[in-house]
């Protein structure tokens, strides 16, 4: 999230599109009832009346998988209501009390003059610089045009950049876009973004998304009135908008909804990831990714990331806060390798796998794991924390391609579907010779650790009771893994030894392995008072003293100073993620004495933002940030330049300097599926055309070629269906069908069937209903119900149906069942590789003796 | 301490079931454990009524909206005791099981003085009290007075996260509801009602209902029947001969099924749900319901039929 749970009490509308937080996420409700009663309005965008529907004031029906076209919508009648009518009064210098034009001027890149070469074909679908061998774009023509350029002084400001120990690189050059501030110039990206959201008008919109013309013109209205200066509106997204094959085009599209709207930065406002586990905000953080290691820095790769020079310069921006990237890279080596990182041989850089990157490598993603365990190619599989065989796509697919390993290991709290995939009802034991290591796993009460929330918190929770026999904490099985392997390397030699070898392991107490001391290496510390193994460590207080000459080690600089006290280095209460004051002092809920917020403990990110270009707040009840005239007046952390060596920085336009450009971006260049969010139908859809441009699906969606993906046409499957989450049980189930009062509150899978659906196949609610497409046929338990109900999509009646995913068949004390995931299509995101689990096809029949 | 009472504001009840759940985990209640034990109701609520181990259950109901932007209502429901002042179970209980704590208000249980008359089935003007048959008593909600001798509130109102449920002195708690239904008029719910100010003397679980009384599974005007008072002479008898009580069971029977009138029952081995008044089956469970309305009422008690309840 851009802000964080307490801060949806600020909000003046709530808009809830592809999650459903009060069903999901039952503890931040509290947060949204604050909201209503303060007054804001509420409303919720799904396919279904969902828990969250019913608390709110506006519910808007949409059919699954379209909602680029409901936001495309959203950006028209933005420009066509309240750009447009009033931007010449601005210009002149008129009070425009409707519209925030001073943010979107000022603030994102509607002024920058975009290449001459920038296009759209409405006719094909396809964006500028298309390739169609590689099903790929080339980004050149979606770039700005350069107004000047200016070189990094390494004289003064960039001084550390030539600095002994830093390794050798160009820095990059600063290229200052051309700008047109009356947004005349038909090359600037408000008139871009202009002409290509004209197709998306309210008729069109409701013709794909199945809504009414009044809820949606509605909707519109009433989210859209957060425009007005000091006016907020929140975006609330989850796993709905994420897992499509344009899931980060729906991200895109949200936020270019919320700068257009002028709520980034503000309180109340942002773009907010309902992050569906209780930390995997931090799994993400820590890399737990195939393109990215701790803290958001690329993995070396095959391509322009092969040397660290080349990471150097390839990843460091040309101004703005990662300019200081080659800092926070070196520091991470420096904890990796320790001594042995030195800057002779690039800080071990070299030590590290590069991830094969050229488009005609394998790819090694989570989709594609499975396709190169089918191919033989991958024959061991650490399966840690995850049950692919209930929750990947196509999972009769993935226990196929399991069924090809050598050996798995499964590291888990419980006897997973992952762990016993022989012991499906389709597979035969006697024809797999997979040898199946199982490590049961400690709870999260059974280990002490730090956990981060979708807010980006951090806190530090202590261990409450013993690990259940054999159970072990994650990183304790770890310990033990990493130096039976390297101690075999000594003993026995091994292929590869040097980056084995050289890797720095040295976080005991009293030795034995302590997350305590990994916080130290997260937190970063100076090398030259520090010890790790004989507990010295010269904790720094934030990421602002990281070094790139190799002096700071620090495996996570984004966490940095949530661990800085070096009066009390092993006691968790003593450090900033152990905080636990209440207090509230900023009257915004910020809570800044409360655990910790990664970056820098700052609790509402961009919050440069909530004041305009003199440093005023928007809304003077709602301060964040405020320039005195001589100083800033700071709530919160500040995310933005407020002093330069003590001395204080005027407000200037730089709202956003995490990017090198320091404004937003409603036009991007760094998404590989194009630069605006343009409305495909999903891999699987019930209609034969795209009714907003010439290509039905989108062009760069991945892995659609694999055979075992099995596309289904709707002349076969005609109904839409989505899967989700119900409260009582949690994701693949593991945990939750482990606890018997949870099983009893929910003890079955089951199926949404709209009464006009459930009349037509003859369905009553608790019947047992066949579900299947191409990949698989699945029996459930049939809920008739009003909540779903059928929509009118390019003039005729669209069936939608919903599937709950929580059992299958590895359960002790629950309900055996099928796997809801053998229906869902292993097709992905080409920029986040997640795949499509909210719109496929499929077809429903009562099943064989299916009365209850 | 101050007279008691729990709120339950379904304004902002999300439905997420962890007051049932709370309740059962705080009083050590079991759940079926063997594999496939549970069946499924077919909506999200389940178990689908209380029964010998179960206290508190969430209840769910769909109806067409009839707001212009909520095509559905869906009205989440606590079905649970409501702790009456004038507890009729209590009053009627003749081994002092059921009592009022006095100190709270609330009707809560000593389990071991039960002797399983099943009298405070019979009297309860909501259907709440059921029997554990393998221990062969009583099983209703105590109101945690536990946990309110010890300061706490109760667990259902501990463990809800949307503030939907509060627990404090009961005039507070009447004056909150009124804010409430406040604001639910204000959102358009014109339907909105509390629940609970003078029911049955006043109950100690107010209730603020979105969508009107019945919409939320609930008793429109719950009466006590004149006739409890009249069971209430029997009462010395039965309290002074537990074991010996079976002519006085047996009028009992006679009379529970003169007043149980404007009820429905749920029967948990035919899932069907019958009026007590009509004696038809409104909602069909599995197959026809083959058995009377009194066999329905004996069926759970110890020398019906069927000896132990459903469980």
């Amino acid at each position: 999230m851009t802000s964080h749970w307490c801060d949806f009490r600020n909000t003046d509308v709530i808009l809830h599109c592809g999650s459903n937080s009060v069903e999901n996420h039952p503890v931040g409700s509290k947060w949204l009832n604050k909201a209503h009663e303060l007054g804001a309005k509420w409303i919720v965008v799904d396919p279904r009346y969902t828990r969250t529907a019913e608390m709110a004031d506006i519910y808007c029906p949409i059919r699954s998988g379209t909602d680029i076209a409901f936001y495309g919508g959203m950006f028209n009648y933005i420009i066509e209501r309240l750009i447009e009518p009033n931007l010449a009064d601005y210009l002149a210098g008129k009070e425009v009390p409707d519209y925030n034009f001073e943010y979107l001027l000022n603030y994102t890149n509607a002024s920058y003059l975009l290449d001459p070469e920038y296009d759209f074909d409405v006719e094909s679908g396809l964006f500028s610089g298309f390739d169609e061998a590689t099903k790929s774009y080339s980004n050149n023509s979606w770039r700005y045009q350069t107004d000047s350029v200016e070189e990094w002084d390494t004289t003064g400001a960039y001084a550390w950049a030539v600095a002994d120990g830093v390794p050798e690189f160009t820095p990059p050059v600063v290229k200052h876009p051309k700008r047109d501030m009356t947004l005349a110039d038909p090359m600037c990206v408000y008139q871009q973004l202009k002409n290509h959201y004209t197709r998306y008008d309210l008729d069109t919109v409701c013709n794909i998304c199945g809504m009414d013309k009044e809820t949606l013109e509605l909707v519109y209205e009433t989210y859209s009135a957060t425009a007005a200066p000091g006016k907020a509106g929140m975006i609330l997204y989850a796993l709905g908008q994420t897992q499509h094959t344009y899931g980060a085009q729906n991200t895109r599209a949200m936020s270019v909804m919320q700068l257009l709207l002028g709520n980034v930065g503000v309180p109340g406002g942002g773009v907010n990831a309902l992050r569906g586990e209780p930390n995997v905000q931090g799994a993400t953080d820590m890399g737990m990714l195939v393109n990215e290691q701790p803290g958001y820095l690329k993995w070396a790769n095959t391509t322009d990331r092969s040397s660290l020079r080349k990471w150097l310069e390839s990843q460091t921006n040309s101004d703005g806060y990662y300019t200081n990237k080659p800092k926070f890279m070196i520091s991470a080596l420096k904890e990796w390798f320790g001594d042995a990182a030195t800057v002779d041989n690039d800080y071990g850089y070299d030590w590290w796998p590069k991830v094969p990157s050229k488009k005609t490598d394998p790819d090694y993603t989570h989709v594609s794991t499975f396709e190169l365990m089918s191919q033989d190619v991958i024959k061991g599989f650490f399966c840690w924390g995850m049950n692919p065989c209930h929750s990947a796509p196509n999972a009769s697919n993935v226990r196929r391609a399991m069924a090809n390993l050598d050996w798995l290991v499964v590291a888990d709290l419980v006897a997973t579907e992952s762990a016993t995939f022989w012991k499906a009802p389709d597979m035969n034991p006697a024809d797999i010779n997979t040898t199946v290591y199982f490590l049961p796993a400690a709870l999260i009460y059974e280990k002490p650790g730090i956990v981060v929330n979708s807010g980006r918190w951090l806190q530090y929770r202590y261990q409450s009771l013993e690990p259940w026999e054999e159970a072990k904490p994650d990183f304790e099985m770890c310990d033990l893994l990493w130096t039976e392997i390297c101690r075999l390397y000594e003993d026995e030699d091994g292929a590869n030894p040097d980056p084995i070898l050289n890797t720095k392991w040295d976080y005991y107490i009293d030795g034995k392995i302590d997350p305590r001391t990994v916080a130290w290496a997260l937190n970063g510390y100076r090398i030259s008072d520090s010890n790790l193994a004989e507990g010295k460590v010269d904790l720094l207080p934030s990421y602002s003293k990281l070094a790139a000459d190799g002096s700071t080690a620090c495996a996570m600089w984004i966490y940095s100073g949530f661990w800085n006290n070096n009066n009390a280095p092993l006691d968790p209460s003593a450090q900033p993620v152990g905080r636990r004051d209440n207090n509230d002092e900023s009257g915004l809920g910020l809570y800044s004495n409360w655990a910790f917020s990664w970056p820098a403990n700052r609790r509402i990110l961009y919050n440069r933002n909530s004041a305009d270009m003199n440093g005023k707040p928007w809304a003077a009840d709602k301060k964040l940030v405020e320039w005195t005239g001589e100083k800033w007046d700071l709530v919160d952390q500040a995310d933005f330049v407020a002093a330069n060596n003590g001395v204080p920085v005027p407000p200037d336009d730089k709202s956003f300097f995490m990017l090198w450009e320091q404004n937003a971006r409603l036009e991007s260049y760094g998404m590989v599926d194009g630069p605006l969010p343009e409305f495909y139908e999903p891999f699987e859809s019930p209609v034969g055309e795209n009714l907003l441009n010439g290509a039905l699906s989108s062009p760069c969606m991945s892995f659609a070629e694999y055979e075992s993906t099995k596309h289904g046409d709707a002349s076969d499957y005609p109904i839409v269906a989505t899967t989700y989450s119900v409260t009582e049980q949690w994701q693949g189930g593991g945990q939750t069908r482990m606890c018997p009062a949870l099983v009893e509150a929910m003890p079955a899978q089951f199926i949404e069937i709209s009464e006009e659906l459930a009349a037509e196949k003859g369905i009553e609610s608790g019947d047992k209903v066949r579900v299947f497409n191409n990949r698989g046929s699945v029996e459930v338990a049939a809920v008739v119900t009003k909540r779903v109900k059928p929509l009118q999509v390019h003039g005729g009646q669209q069936h939608l149906v919903g599937l709950t995913h929580h059992y299958s068949w590895a359960g002790v004390f629950g309900t055996e069942a099928a796997t809801v995931n053998d229906l869902t299509p292993n097709v992905v995101d080409p920029n986040s590789f997640t795949p499509e689990y909210k719109a496929f096809l499929v077809n429903i029949e009562k099943a064989t003796g299916g009365e209850r | 301490m101050a007279e008691k009472a729990i709120l339950f504001d379904t304004s902002r009840c999300t439905g997420c079931h962890a007051c049932q759940i709370a309740c059962k985990c705080w009083n050590v209640l079991p759940s079926p454990t063997r594999l496939n034990e549970n069946t499924f109701s077919g909506t999200h609520q389940n178990p689908p009524d209380l029964n010998g181990a179960t206290r508190l259950i969430m209840t769910y109901s769909e109806a067409d909206g009839a707001l212009p932007n909520k095509p559905v209502a869906w009205a989440f429901g606590r079905r649970s005791c409501q702790h009456c002042t004038d507890a009729p179970c209590a009053s009627i209980c003749p081994s002092g099981t059921l009592y009022v704590h006095e100190e709270s208000g609330m009707v809560t249980v000593d389990a071991s003085k039960c002797v399983a008359c099943h009298y405070c089935v019979t009297a309860c003007p909501f259907d709440v009290p059921r029997y554990n048959g393998m221990q062969g008593k009583v099983n209703k909600c105590t109101g945690c007075v536990d946990r309110i001798e010890q300061g706490i509130a109760p667990a259902c109102v501990s463990t809800c996260q949307p503030e939907a449920l509060s627990f404090g002195d009961r005039d507070e708690m009447l004056a909150e509801a009124e804010k409430r239904l406040a604001m639910l008029k204000s959102r358009g719910y014109e339907h909105a009602v509390i629940y609970g100010a003078e029911e049955i003397g006043g109950l100690h679980v107010i209730q603020v209902f979105k969508y009107g009384v019945e919409a939320h599974g609930q008793v429109l005007d719950p009466k006590v029947s004149p006739i409890t008072t009249l069971t209430n002479i029997m009462k010395p008898v039965t309290g002074v001969v537990a074991g010996a009580t079976v002519i006085g069971l047996a009028v009992m029977f006679g009379l529970a099924a003169g007043y149980k009138r404007d009820k429905l029952a749920y029967n948990a081995e035919t899932e069907d749900t019958i009026s007590l008044e009509t004696g038809e089956v409104i909602k069909h469970g599995d197959g026809q319901d083959t058995e009377s309305v009194k066999e329905h009422i004996t069926c759970n008690l110890p020398i019906g039929k069927k000896g132990g309840d459903h469980e």
